[in-house]
């Protein structure tokens, strides 16, 4: 008994985490039932679409690719105090440059691939570095300017697409991109792409600069106390721009990747909701880069799942947005889910309750 | 085709320009007017976005299955202020990162609207369309002829939306609740020595920034259109905070910059469908509003000064 206490104690913080996402479940199933839906049988169709086969499981992971990469955006961004909202817009814009380096330019696949997800990087970060500017130097909320700047590029996008680039065909969107732009398919049948391996670099790489530099613990110490890390002598204006920027540039390539694996080309629209979902699954994964993996998966199966749950139960898929609206209401709460489930590890003692949080 | 554009900035700034601001503004109005007291309170609410979108589709709800734009309208009060209030909660008493239950309310409301519209109607997109909140016509007007282009025939609800700046001037300046307001936004604790509870004040102000939000959003779908569009919002909810901040968090600043935003729409609607789309791309006037309220932000912000003890959560002075 004791060891299980002190097991919860030491983990509290992802306990908490998994406490926030089960309520927030629970409150979806309340919300199920009073719509006259029965939550049991969603939840059956929701675990059969999501891992049921091979099939379904492939498409899962498909799924976490861009979410994984878009939450590791956000991570980096909030780390170093910086809420990056427009990881959308940035994806977009990511996902439409790349789609047209992968269709303009003839190049070797070894060349032309990279090449194709660098430019979409890039595009990303470029758009990153106004709101990043409008933080810094004219202290605009960045939520505020982020999310407003997530119009404009759709807008861009929308104008290239349709007047700028030829249209093959009835839908929105840019020519397919060459072959050697391609990642290859992993699994035949399913979405799932060799865009796995750059999402597993993606982790390290957040985890390696976050952890391992000085530069990574220079964005954490402006994230922790600004002025604290001002005093010791760190440029904590050119880390908050340098933090924006790498977060753009990764929601740019989550975009590119998304482009050059799944649609190979910009298809209007196609996202559904990626950025703001990332924006969860960072914070049910704690802000760190592995827990992502964790939630990325949730969120991910989620996004598989809810399409046969839509086609067996007549559920609506716009639940998906709404659990993760849910979700992030319970995360911002957890300070009193985590003091509740600390009063019930360690018996009533609110005394060692704040002693434990120290 | 020839186009001259000096010949066609007259077909642009006409007295229907200034209809169109108006009737533009009230939405923004609402909500840029309550975002102002939660945030003179002491707390930034992120969501009004969230509630705004809440507002129009329990209005438009509730409109077609009463088939009353006013308890439609009634509907989206109550609505939102329950949103309100969930908000209130976690950012008050749980006293969360108010950016992040503010985000949270927003991505509630879009998840909400969407879910619940698609679940009641079986079909996404929008509302079946609904009876519209009267729009008045006042005969001594006609007489006067600019007033009357700009001002007749709007909908009723623009009277509360231009009275509730002064309503509000008076209340901020003129009463002991607008004195207390303000102080539990500048010192709490000072206010708690006087034997007021911050605490209470700030749930007040935030359930009144969510009621107004709530309208405002009702605006939407029951007055300016006549059903609820998914997402239909658009955007207003932050255009809404950015004239707060405009505005300095001051009852005639605020209503000043809503107006501002509000002509920066109407004039890009009036350039798309004067400006012929093959010499300018219309997706650039739509773009417009949101760039140019960023400008401005970009301009104005380090001269605004809001409430001192703004994001702050009020702890109780323990011994």
């Amino acid at each position: 008994m004791d060891k299980t206490r002190k097991f919860l104690l030491k983990n509290q913080a992802v306990f908490t985490s998994i406490l926030a996402v089960v309520l927030a479940f629970l409150m979806v199933a309340v919300l199920l039932i009073f719509s006259g839906r029965n939550p049991v049988e969603a939840f059956g169709y929701f675990i059969r679409g999501a891992f049921g086969d091979v099939f379904n499981f492939a498409n899962t992971i498909s799924r976490v690719v861009p979410l994984l990469i878009a939450a590791i955006a956000f991570i980096i961004g909030a780390k170093s105090s910086v809420f990056n909202v427009g990881i959308e817009g940035q994806l977009l814009l990511g996902a439409l440059v790349s789609a047209v380096v992968g269709w303009g330019i003839k190049l070797p696949k070894p060349i032309h691939l990279p090449l194709t997800l660098l430019a979409g990087t890039l595009a990303g970060g470029l758009y990153a570095l106004i709101p990043a500017w409008l933080k810094v130097y004219r202290k605009v909320n960045e939520i505020l300017s982020t999310i407003m700047l997530n119009y404009p590029a759709f807008f861009f996008n929308h104008y290239i697409v349709l007047n700028v680039t030829p249209l093959e065909g009835v839908i929105p969107a840019t020519p397919f991109v060459q072959e050697t732009a391609k990642f290859s398919n992993l699994v035949p049948g399913t979405r799932l792409h060799a865009g796995v391996i750059v999402t597993a670099l993606v982790v390290v790489f957040a985890y390696i600069l976050l952890q391992k530099t000085s530069l990574g613990y220079e964005m954490r110490a402006v994230g922790l106390n600004r002025e604290a890390a001002r005093f010791h002598g760190i440029p904590v204006e050119r880390r908050m721009m340098l933090a924006f920027f790498i977060s753009g540039c990764l929601a740019g390539l989550a975009g590119a990747v998304e482009m050059a694996g799944v649609h190979y080309r910009y298809l209007d629209q196609f996202s559904p909701g990626y950025g703001y979902d990332s924006i969860t699954v960072a914070m049910v994964g704690l802000l760190n880069p592995f827990g992502a993996i964790f939630s990325a998966t949730l969120f991910g199966a989620l996004k598989t799942g809810i399409l046969d749950m839509a086609v067996y139960t007549q559920i609506p898929r716009q639940l998906v947005t709404l659990i993760n609206g849910i979700v992030v209401l319970f995360i911002s709460a957890k300070s009193i889910i985590q003091e509740r489930f600390m009063q019930l590890v360690k018996g009533k003692d609110p005394i060692s309750v704040e002693e434990e949080k120290i | 085709m020839e186009f001259n554009f000096l010949e066609s900035l007259q077909d642009i700034f006409t007295l229907s320009l200034a209809y169109a601001t108006i009737r533009i503004c009230i939405s923004i109005v609402f909500a840029a007017m309550g975002e102002m007291i939660t945030e003179r309170s002491g707390v930034l609410n992120m969501g009004v976005e969230g509630i705004m979108l809440m507002g129009a589709f329990s209005a438009a709800v509730g409109t077609h299955f009463t088939g009353s734009p006013w308890i439609g309208l009634l509907i989206a009060a109550i609505v939102a202020m329950l949103i309100g209030l969930i908000f209130a909660f976690i950012a008050i008493t749980v006293k969360a990162d108010q950016a992040i239950s503010g985000l949270a309310i927003y991505l509630l409301g879009v998840g909400l609207s969407g879910y619940l519209l698609q679940a009641i109607f079986e079909h996404g997109g929008n509302t079946p369309k609904v009876e519209t909140l009267p729009v008045i016509h006042l005969k001594f007007l006609e007489n006067i002829p600019v007033i009357n282009d700009i001002f007749n025939d709007q909908s009723v609800l623009m009277i509360p939306a231009l009275l509730l700046p002064v309503l509000l001037y008076v209340v901020f300046y003129k009463t002991p609740w607008g004195t207390w307001l303000r102080a539990a936004g500048e010192n709490p604790k000072a206010l708690a020595v006087v034997g007021k509870d911050p605490i209470k004040i700030r749930y007040v102000a935030v359930l009144a920034g969510a009621l107004l939000a709530g309208i405002g959003g009702a605006y939407l779908s029951i007055a300016q259109t006549s059903l609820f569009g998914e997402r239909m919002v658009n955007g207003r909810g932050f255009i809404a905070l950015s004239a707060v901040i405009f505005g300095n968090v001051k009852p005639g600043g605020v209503f000043a910059a809503a107006m501002f935003f509000s002509f920066m729409d109407a004039l890009q609607y009036a350039l798309q469908t004067v400006i012929p789309d093959q010499f300018f791309p219309r997706e650039v006037f739509m773009a417009l509003p949101y760039i140019i309220t960023l400008l401005i932000l970009a301009g104005f912000i380090k001269q605004s000064k809001g409430p001192a003890d703004i994001t702050n959560p009020y702890e109780k002075e323990s011994r």
